[in-house]
């Protein structure tokens, strides 16, 4: 806190207007956990925490799935950041952009065509490895997002020192740029790990019992919400030990960046083996996230089943509008929490605010029902509460970016500009707002395409009459009805598509400068 | 691919324009979304010429006859399809402000388990008593089937002789080890055939019973029917057990030309007698137009109504056999004496059974 602190002395005016509303967004955030605990507490009690005969096989599932889509989703996403932003090989440019596909592609749908494919060609698709293979596949892009953005934007100047100095490659690598992205993979990492603890549909499809589905077996096979929700909670605890972790790394590697762009920056050249396998390791995750559900419905072509283009318009503008909607709430609600974690130096705000992302580790499904025993008895509109839940459920994916773009500008910024006679609404628009202008975007488009993806929420809160792309897809894959599925599920990808491909105009900024 | 480069790159150049175009479209999107649910919170009460139907079926033929119900009594059907659980969650959490008034669900544990947390009211009417036979009911007339659907035997004819599966307990026999495959016990479908032999066999019978077939499983349980089914086609498994409508489905050719071909190969097995399970559905407590919802539920049990609610999904009407060419070609069978009432009530001691048996 020492140097943020130093900025916020001089940040002074109606700091108590800031930290009633990061009270009042926490308080919304903070509800559905506490009518959770509430709901557990009427249950069984402590009781409910009880595993169950396969609870001890769900909870190390869960955590080798934790373990094994960290490992390989920090690695692989970092490295495609690295070698995309500071490397130079022949479709370097087209490959950085490629690395936004997997995002594209919902994990259960991921993994229903992967399921689909291998009962056609007499392969089990099942298990543990799989499990982590889809997961790494549809996480790792929340690694690189942030790591690459660190990567490029970050540290030109220490690069080129590394150079001057004569260290190789690897070692600016590993002295330099990654000890700097430290945050901002820490931060994909929590992102993705929230997501692995909560996921529940590929986990269901390819037939792991983990906690996510322990909880969906308590409440509806045997019918004990309490338990399920006290499964919940622990789920909760876990993560939030993982986040703290992470909290702490980032604590321990807090560094500013002094120059923001500049000169041209310069790219490692790879050739011979290295640039093979440079383009290899970018080319295949985004070919099998896109590829394989393109290639899932070139074969399953001829059971299409076609629905009315009114229907099938209307299920997208519903998409379409509720993802608009929750990025903005959401986004608005992250830069507010990440400002005053910035500026308000109360220990108590500081984590009522970290907590707040915590909804992105509950279980949708949980989640959901959280909302129902809120809105139920004040008989709030449906609407109200989806935008309420998806606000909730993705509050952690805007806020992580913002946090991690945050710690990266130095306080001198706020010093400055505060000397110059600014009040704290001015910094926030004159100063942060456009330093912030790439990250925010990155944090809306992310919160648009996992609202759009999003299932358990949409599905359990939505009103009469008004499904929407995935809730289609769930439910005709849920049916087995591949061929109804179809279509819809396209129009998911190409949603995610169009959104990725708005991305890249950050993810190139870099040309800006001459690259 | 220079035209979509050029394209990109125009994306890139315009971005300072995108950013606020964005923002303002998200805004105005956020807008509507906020006037939108506002509307409907004033809204809150549905004139009497509408009625809320929750439902876990999820069929566009479905939506079809919904339509033909609007059509034939003028009375508006406002639809909410979703997973059975999350409904009947939904339906308590709302409680009297709940816009529904006919709850829809798939599954006899289901149903019970809606009717056990007063999610119903007892709605009788001579039309329901007429159609729907009394052992598909609730004997208090909290809920009535509407269609019903078998949980049958696939045999690849290469690997295991059709004829030695007579009943469910030949599933046990120790020459079927490696050959038999089974969904997993999340499968409520499962859940109500082990309620059922709990039912017709007593607790003993059926411990042995899941304790010799889970000893035959030797490949992973699988997490869906379909998949199960084209196992047994391909003979990467000889025997398993899936719901009529997959396999019909799959020689419909809905799934493509392969499933087609692939379903030909099998065999397919009404043990005698046969598991029938339904799908049902009931007037809510706290409905507001309970008659409206009791003349819907009528319409859909009717042998008009319930052909095409039945024949959607290749299930079988509440009597006879149905007149699908298909489900003509599985023949007819003979369905146990099992009350739905009854697999409802075992489902928990069912999946209690399950689990101690390691069922998966």
């Amino acid at each position: 806190m020492t140097a943020a602190g130093k900025a916020i002395a001089v940040v002074q005016p109606s700091r108590g207007v800031l930290a009633g509303g990061v009270l009042l967004l926490c308080a919304l955030a903070l509800a559905p956990i506490v009518a959770l605990l509430g709901f557990a507490a009427l249950g069984e009690g402590p009781a409910a925490l009880a595993l169950g005969p396969d609870g001890r096989e769900q909870v190390l599932n869960t955590v080798a799935l934790v373990a094994g889509v960290g490992v390989f989703g920090a690695a692989l996403g970092t490295a495609t950041g690295w070698l995309t932003a500071c490397c130079h090989f022949p479709g370097r440019r087209w490959l950085r952009i490629a690395q936004l596909l997997p995002l594209a592609t919902p994990s259960y749908l991921l993994a229903a065509t992967l399921v689909d494919l291998g009962s056609r060609w007499q392969l089990r698709v099942h298990g543990l490895g799989w499990t982590v293979l889809v997961l790494t596949l549809s996480t790792y892009s929340y690694v690189f997002l942030l790591a690459t953005e660190s990567f490029s934007a970050s540290g030109q100047r220490q690069l080129e020192a590394c150079r001057s100095l004569g260290v190789g490659p690897w070692g600016s690598f590993a002295r330099v740029a990654l000890p700097m992205a430290l945050p901002a993979v820490g931060a994909g990492l929590a992102l993705s790990g929230m997501e692995v603890v909560n996921e529940l549909g590929a986990v269901e499809l390819l037939g792991l019992p983990t906690l996510s589905s322990g909880i969906l077996q308590r409440w509806q096979g045997e019918g004990n919400p309490e338990a399920a929700v006290g499964l919940a909670l622990m789920a909760l605890l876990i993560v939030s030990l993982l986040v703290g972790a992470e909290r702490q790394l980032r604590g321990r590697s807090r560094r500013w960046v002094q120059n923001q762009g500049g000169d041209a920056p310069q790219r490692w050249p790879l050739a011979g083996w290295r640039r093979l396998a440079a383009q290899t390791l970018t080319l295949l995750p985004p070919l099998a996230t896109l590829g394989l559900p393109l290639l899932w419905a070139t074969l399953s072509w001829d059971q299409l089943q076609g629905e009315s283009a009114s229907e099938l318009l209307a299920l997208t503008g519903r998409s379409l509008l509720l993802a608009l909607a929750a990025a903005v709430l959401t986004v608005a609600t992250g830069l507010v929490l990440a400002i005053a974690r910035r500026w308000l130096p109360s220990p108590l705000l500081q984590r009522l605010s970290f907590s707040a992302g915590m909804g992105y580790a509950i279980p949708g499904t949980v989640l959901a029902l959280a909302l129902m025993l809120i809105g139920g008895p004040l008989a709030l509109s449906p609407l109200l509460l989806l935008l309420w839940g998806y606000g909730d459920r993705f509050l952690a994916v805007a806020k992580g970016g913002l946090d991690a773009a945050l710690e990266r500008l130095p306080p001198s910024v706020d010093e400055a500009a505060t000397s110059l006679g600014c009040s704290w609404p001015q910094v926030l628009l004159r100063v942060h707002l456009p330093l912030l202008r790439e990250p925010l975007l990155v944090a809306g488009l992310l919160v648009f395409v996992d609202t759009v993806k999003e299932l358990p929420l949409t599905f359990a809160l939505r009103p009469f009459d008004f499904d929407t792309l995935s809730v289609r897809v769930f439910q005709y894959a849920s049916d087995e009805r591949v061929g109804a599925a179809l279509l819809p599920a396209l129009l998911i990808l190409m949603l995610g598509l169009v959104a990725s491909l708005a991305l890249i105009p950050s993810l190139e900024s870099d040309r800006r400068h001459g690259g | 691919m220079p035209e979509i480069w050029v394209a990109v790159q125009a994306i890139a150049r315009t971005r300072r324009t995108l950013v606020p175009l964005g923002l303002i479209g998200s805004s105005l999107a956020a807008t509507a979304l906020a006037a939108a649910a506002l509307a409907q919170q004033g809204s809150g009460k549905a004139p009497p010429a509408e009625i809320g139907v929750y439902s876990g079926r999820h069929y566009n033929t479905d939506k079809e006859l919904y339509r033909q119900f609007t059509a034939r009594t003028g009375i508006k059907v406002n639809l909410l399809e979703g997973k059975d659980d999350a409904l009947i969650e939904r339906l308590r959490s709302e409680g009297k402000a709940s816009p529904a008034d006919v709850l829809v669900l798939v599954d006899a544990a289901r149903l019970e388990k809606a009717s056990a947390q007063g999610a119903f009211q007892s709605a009788r009417s001579a039309a329901l008593l007429r159609d729907v036979p009394v052992n598909l009911r609730d004997s208090k007339g909290r809920w009535y089937a509407l269609t019903r659907r078998v949980r049958f035997v696939v045999v690849n004819p290469k690997q295991v002789n059709p004829a030695s599966i007579r009943t469910y307990a030949d599933l046990a026999r120790p020459g079927l080890k490696g050959k038999l495959c089974l969904r997993d016990r999340k499968s409520v479908y499962n859940q109500s055939l082990v309620a059922d032999q709990l039912l017709q066999r007593g607790e003993a019978a059926t411990r042995q019973w899941i304790k010799g077939v889970v000893s035959n499983v030797t490949q992973p349980f699988f997490t869906s029917d379909t998949p199960l089914a084209r196992a047994v086609a391909t003979g990467e498994c000889g025997v398993g057990v899936v719901n009529t409508y997959y396999v019909a489905r799959m020689l419909s050719g809905e799934g493509g030309a392969q499933d087609q071909a692939l379903a030909r190969n099998l065999k397919v097995v009404f043990p005698n007698p046969a598991h029938v399970n339904i799908s049902g559905a009931g007037v809510t407590r706290h409905s507001r137009n309970p008659k409206a919802a009791i003349r819907l539920i009528e319409f859909l049990a009717s042998p008009s109504g319930g052909r095409g609610y039945a024949e959607a999904n290749h299930e079988y009407p509440l009597k006879g056999y149905g007149d699908n060419a298909i489900l003509k070609r599985f023949g007819p069978f003979k369905a146990d004496a099992v009350t739905v009432e009854g697999l409802g009530a075992k489902n928990r001691a069912a999946v209690a059974l399950m689990e101690a048996g390691g069922w998966k």
